[in-house]
């Protein structure tokens, strides 16, 4: 009898695995460790996908970890008595519907989320960039194309790690890096895209609500990966002219040398 | 199926064991323990199966080297025409030649280790690894071409520059102003022109020509692909046997920068690939010089089958890097 | 170790108890135990190398979640060892932390104790040969992890400090030594010792695969082989064509960083307002070579494992394994796909978006083989007569822990999903519950199991399961919480990442993680324990402690030289347990057939 209940131990240590572990997923929002909150219009689409995998790996996460106790709790040698282990080598049938049932889930998965992915990064809008981002160590260079919307034109505007966009609207951003492997990460707005250097790679979302969320480097670039810090400043049309307006005045008056050369 | 269970029996029965439990470099160190007997899965020497595998590794490394090649060759905005590089076909083809034969010849000396003609046998293999050494001089003929040209990998030495731009006419002027250059210019200068031929005359004065615009601030980034024609121009097309004369073939000391497009990734790739090819040669070659010490019999048939399987394969690779290198 | 070469008295007939009796001179002793050839002196070099690396990976990841707990504090005790500035670490310290924490968890434990340790030792033994096919290529396997082992080891040292671009060292941040201090002298030396752990993994691939197809006892055909053979030649198929294209990758970066050429530096880059020097190379390249060999990579580093938990599971749930042939299938499944699937890691690296889509479905295809070994472990549980070894809760857990990690990856594999959590602590959590929760639980279970064959000594079962009992518990307590800061977006790689406004509340969270890594460590101290007092004191092991099918199990414990005392000849499979009729529970590979008892011949 002692020898049961060290299966019993066992056991219950591994059915702890399947429930805590959705225990935690279960607690985790209502602690705020959770998805920060999404102010773009593609992140449902993402989120909805996540919870749709999260739904989809729990079934298969509880439904395998549950027979696993549940073999380990019957199946002890302790409570079987004298009875064999069943004699058995496997089963066809089994095998095919274990292949046949994972397969078309993942086919599935897999086609389901092609359109998103063609959204997010293969459509992109056709339109003039909203602004050119520069990364570089350890900051992100903004440049705006100033009032006749072109890049590279002498009216362009400069600003570092402070990143305004209008709300409601199509943004492209033009990311180059000028050194390392950059990443530009937007987590409320679920966009991450690596700069990479000697590449001009687009960026598109639309924000939906106006606040100010941070700009994270996501690809390590060095020892001031960390500090890579940025802001992004949704606002509203007016606003953010506004805001244009000041910076482009601001800009006048102090006359920094141009970067074109460099950029 | 429990009697039939022991049927795989029959395989080791008349089994390759006899040939094959003596592992190649096994004999020396079981000091009587029991003989196992074994079961070969497949009808080949542990050694042949293993320089097979081995080959198989040595595959998937050069893989990677002309897949790199094949990207960053595409992946580039220029790439150098091989007479931009002094490339030459007839070389290349040359020596591809002399290693398909030393293929030959070893297949040879191994049908003549086989059928114990040793002193036939060693005579092939003398003729491979003759082969094989011609090849390398061949090479080691064509770097030189490159060095002296300039073409290296590497910044420090290399002299190539991608595109005339401002970078390339600072350089020029700085080898300009350089004391030795300075000096053999003076001497140059000196020089009446009876002492001189018609294309040292002419190579006088677009030198002066060469200064003058590498000099002058107002047109520099201008006319700097002119200076750049004349210190080493580039053939338009493929049909002009490099033909091409500058200044730097006029005079060997001058040493001026040059401009290919795409010339330091053409040179990076060439001496990646052709570096690590001819590496494999020495080993190859090392590997014979080994050989012509046995006595070249059936006993050494199946190290000489193993090191032609490798020569092989260095031939095989080159069969792919000459048309990749000097012909696309 | 001593015993290595020597009998249990009683146990072996032919093989003379060496030279016990007269004191051996000292090149005998170095030829024995330094530069043996003999398989199992080398596997057990290889285990004793790498758990003292594993020591040495452990205390660096205490370091790295120590500043991720409280950064910029004082780090106790190993602060003083390694830190600068009165133990306290500074930003580039702490790339070069999580650089060399993986890169010696990978390099230089995983793999070598998987194929080194592992695969040495048991790869003879268990297909009935005397040695490997090639002892001084397998000796020199061994000796070729040493270069590594130092350069890795002085990189610390020099200037500039150990590599610091994270194990996947992506250029140009590697190949500019202006870029980051790790990207001098210590890149250098991580490129060295990469090379080295190549040229040692492969010749050790290709002797084992060797060895394999060649010197099977008689009737031990291919589909009588157990799964952690069958692994074991996947696994070195796997190396042997995955690892040639890192070593090609390595040499381009090398030569990028001391002669000048620039495959990986894009035209016209700079660092610090400088150019660098040649360009018109591309960085993304090496990315595909890296993940070329690095994604075949992570199943080198898990199907060993699989393959020996399976010998342990049967072993202890007195039942053949469910699905012998889908089994060895889905193995080679896993290592045909693991070819296919390398952007994964790329989706968004600047890679064309279109490539991305059909690494997403290769990807997804991948759960196909594993869900087969999945179900598959699990029918073999079922309807089994369970025993609770260590070794046996070690596998149990592994199949547990792996699901857990396999189901993570999915998330990952859906692109979309992916240009969020890239990059953040889920895909921290993922990677360590299939390595660490995954398979080193898996190598904890193959070192109970196959001690006593090691040693001719069990270990100690109580302090065994405390053992399990702790790193289990305080493996999830720090690698499972990672999946929700991952769902929050927490990046990978950050000294510090409370100075963003979104990530600012998570510190207590990850001080809760760091306590449970403590343990996790510090419970090693009772494995460190009863592994050497078993070694010497445990209770002595007869040839066959666990009743189980395999040939090593028929050779002395510790095997001789030669290792075994009558030619084994096998009449089955190895996963023959409780066959009806039989008096025993178990019929050993070499068991003859009895007239009228109805066995699978595969
Ligand atoms: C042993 C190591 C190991 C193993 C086995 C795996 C297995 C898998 N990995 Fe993992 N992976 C790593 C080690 C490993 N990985 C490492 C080290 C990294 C990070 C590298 C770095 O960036 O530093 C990484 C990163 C990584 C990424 C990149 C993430 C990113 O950087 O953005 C992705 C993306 O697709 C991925 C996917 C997968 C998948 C789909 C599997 C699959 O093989 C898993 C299959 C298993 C299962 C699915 C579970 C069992 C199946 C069932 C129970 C059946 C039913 C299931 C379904 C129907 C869904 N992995
Ligand atoms: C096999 C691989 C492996 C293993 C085992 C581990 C083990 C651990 N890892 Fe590891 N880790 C990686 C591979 C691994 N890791 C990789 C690839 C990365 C990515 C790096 C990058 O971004 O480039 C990473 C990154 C990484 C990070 C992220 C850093 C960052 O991105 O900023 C963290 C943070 O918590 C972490 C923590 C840990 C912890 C706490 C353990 C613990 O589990 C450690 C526990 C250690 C022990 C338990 C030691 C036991 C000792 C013995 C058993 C010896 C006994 C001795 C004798 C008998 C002689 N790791
Ligand atoms: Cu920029 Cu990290
Ligand atoms: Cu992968």
């Amino acid at each position: 009898m002692r020898n049961r209940l060290a299966g019993i131990f066992w056991s219950i240590l591994f059915l702890a695995v399947p429930v805590l572990g959705v225990g935690v997923f279960a607690i985790a929002p209502s602690i705020d460790v959770w998805l920060p909150k999404d102010v773009s219009s593609h992140g449902k689409e993402i989120d909805s996908l996540f919870y749709f995998i999260l739904a989809l790996t729990g079934i298969v996460f509880i439904v395998t970890e549950m027979l696993l106790f549940w073999f380990i709790w019957k199946y002890d040698a302790a409570a079987r008595g004298d009875e064999k282990a069943t004699y058995i080598h496997g089963s066809h049938t089994l095998e095919v519907i274990w292949t046949i049932i994972p397969a078309v889930t993942m086919l599935f998965l897999a086609i389901y989320q092609m359109n998103a992915w063609a959204d997010m990064k293969m459509r992109r809008p056709v339109m003039k960039p909203t602004v050119e981002v520069v990364a570089r160590q350890f900051e992100w260079r903004l440049r705006y194309p100033g009032p006749d919307g072109d890049l590279g034109t002498p009216d362009d505007l400069f600003l570092v790690n402070d990143l305004h966009v209008p709300v409601d609207e199509d943004i492209l951003i033009q990311l180059k890096s000028m050194d390392v492997l950059h990443s530009f990460f937007l987590p409320n707005l679920r966009m991450k895209q690596d700069a990479v250097p000697g590449m001009k790679i687009p960026v598109w979302f639309k924000a939906t609500e106006t606040g100010q969320y941070d700009l994270v480097c996501a690809e390590l670039c060095g020892w001031g990966h960390y500090k890579m810090k940025g802001r992004i400043t949704i606002e509203s049309r007016e606003d953010y002219d506004a805001w244009l307006e000041a910076k482009y005045r601001e800009q006048e008056a102090t006359q920094p040398e141009p970067m074109d050369e460099i950029l | 199926m429990s009697t039939s269970a022991f049927a795989a029996g029959s395989d080791f029965a008349d089994g390759g064991h006899h040939d094959h439990s003596h592992g190649d470099d096994h004999g020396g160190d079981h000091h009587g323990h029991l003989k196992l007997q074994y079961q070969p899965g497949l009808p080949l020497t542990k050694g042949k199966l293993i320089m097979w595998l081995f080959l198989s590794t040595e595959i998937m490394f050069f893989a990677a080297l002309l897949g790199s090649y094949v990207v960053l060759r595409f992946g580039a905005l220029q790439w150098p025409k091989p007479h931009h590089v002094h490339l030459s076909e007839p070389i290349g083809a040359f020596n591809t030649f002399v290693l398909i034969c030393s293929s030959v010849t070893v297949v040879l000396a191994l049908e003549a280790a086989k059928v114990n003609k040793s002193s036939l046998a060693k005579t092939w293999m003398m003729i491979t690894l003759a082969l094989g050494s011609l090849f390398l001089g061949v090479k080691a003929y064509e770097y030189q071409a490159k060095f002296s040209h300039g073409i290296y990998p590497v910044k420090p030495m290399g002299l190539v520059y991608e595109k005339p731009d401002l970078y390339y006419a600072s350089a020029v002027r700085a080898r300009l102003s350089d004391p030795v250059v300075l000096e053999e210019i003076a001497a140059l200068d000196a020089k009446s022109e009876t002492e001189m031929n018609a294309e040292e005359i002419a190579g006088r004065k677009s030198l002066a020509e060469v200064k003058r615009l590498v000099n002058d601030p107002a047109q520099e980034a201008f006319d700097i692909a002119v200076v750049a024609d004349q210190i080493m121009p580039l053939p338009a097309d493929m049909g002009s046997h490099g033909g091409s004369h500058g200044l730097n073939d006029t005079f060997s000391w001058l040493q001026l920068p040059i401009v290919i497009p795409g010339g330091n990734m053409w040179a990076s790739t060439y001496f990646l690939l052709t570096g690590f090819h001819a590496v494999h040669v020495i080993v190859g070659l090392i590997v014979f010089a080994i050989l012509l010490t046995y006595n070249l019999g059936p006993a050494t048939a199946g190290m000489i089958e193993n090191a032609g399987l490798y020569w092989h394969f260095v031939d095989l690779v080159w069969i792919f890097l000459f048309p990749l290198l000097y012909l696309f | 170790m001593s015993t290595v070469t020597h009998s249990s008295p009683g146990e072996s007939t032919t093989v003379a108890p060496a030279s016990a009796a007269k004191p051996r001179p000292v090149s005998e002793f170095l030829s024995t135990y330094v530069f043996s050839k003999d398989h199992k002196v080398i596997g057990l070099q290889f285990l004793f190398s790498t758990l003292v690396w594993f020591l040495i990976g452990g205390l660096l990841a205490l370091a790295v979640r120590w500043q991720v707990a409280w950064p910029w504090s004082d780090v106790p005790v190993l602060g003083k060892l390694f830190a600068q500035e009165g133990g306290q670490m500074s930003p580039e310290f702490y790339t070069m932390l999580f650089t060399m924490h993986a890169t010696v968890m990978i390099f230089l434990v995983i793999i070598p104790i998987l194929a080194g340790a592992f695969g040495n030792f048991l790869i003879p033994l268990m297909i009935g040969a005397d040695d490997m096919a090639f002892p001084t290529l397998n000796m020199l396997s061994y000796w070729f992890m040493w270069p590594a082992f130092i350069a890795f080891g002085a990189s610390f040292f020099v200037e500039g400090g150990a590599a610091s671009s994270g194990w996947t060292s992506y250029p140009p941040l590697t190949t500019n030594p202006a870029a980051s201090p790790g990207s001098g002298m210590g890149q250098t030396l991580w490129l060295i010792g990469l090379t080295f752990v190549g040229v040692s993994s492969m010749l050790g691939s290709v002797n084992y695969m060797t060895t394999i197809i060649l010197m099977r006892a008689p009737g031990m055909t291919m589909f009588r082989l157990p799964m952690t053979i069958w692994a074991m030649f996947i696994t070195a198929l796997l190396q042997a064509f995955a690892l040639p294209v890192l070593t090609a990758a390595g040499f381009m970066q090398l030569f990028d960083r001391s002669i000048g050429t620039g495959f990986f530096s894009p035209e016209g880059s700079m660092i610090n307002n400088e150019l660098t020097g040649a360009g018109g190379g591309q960085p993304l390249l090496w990315q595909h070579l890296f993940w070329f060999y690095s994604h075949p990579a992570v199943y080198i580093m898990i199907l060993p494992a699989m393959g020996m938990v399976s010998d342990i599971m049967t072993c202890f749930a007195r039942k053949p394994l469910f699905g012998y042939r889908p089994m060895v299938y889905s193995i080679a499944g896993i290592a045909g796909l693991g070819f296919i699937v390398w952007g994964h890691h790329m989706f968004i690296s600047g890679m064309n978006p279109a490539l991305g889509m059909t690494f997403m479905v290769s990807t997804m295809m991948i759960a196909l083989p594993s869900a087969v070994k999945t179900f598959n472990w699990l029918g073999t549980l079922w309807g089994g007569r369970i025993q609770f070894t260590t070794a046996m809760l070690f596998s149990v857990s592994f199949v547990s822990m792996f699901i857990i990690g396999g189901l993570s990856g999915i998330f990952m594999a859906a692109t979309p999903v992916d240009i969020f959590i890239h990059d953040t602590y889920f895909i921290v959590a993922h990677f360590h519950y299939v390595l660490f929760a995954g398979t080193a639980m898996g190598v904890w279970g193959a070192i109970y199991f196959w001690f006593p064959k090691m040693f001719g000594r069990t270990m100690n079962e109580f302090w065994g399961k405390v053992h399990f009992f702790l790193t289990f518990i305080f493996l999830n307590g720090t690698f499972f919480t990672m999946h929700i800061l991952g769902a929050v977006g927490f990046p990978r790689r950050l000294a510090d990442a409370y100075h963003y406004e979104t990530f600012h509340h998570l510190q207590p969270m990850n001080a809760f993680m760091t306590y449970c890594a403590i343990g996790m460590v510090a419970c090693q101290a009772i494995f460190a324990a009863n592994f050497f007092w078993s070694m010497f004191y445990g209770p002595k092991a007869g040839r066959n402690p666990w009743n189980s099918n395999g040939l090593e199990w028929t050779a002395p414990s510790p095997p001789g030289h030669g290792n075994f005392d009558v030619q084994p000849i096998v009449y089955r499979g190895p996963y023959e347990y409780s066959v009806p009729g039989c008096e025993k529970d178990h019929l050993m590979q070499t068991d003859p057939p009895v007239e009228g008892m109805v066995v699978a011949a595969h």
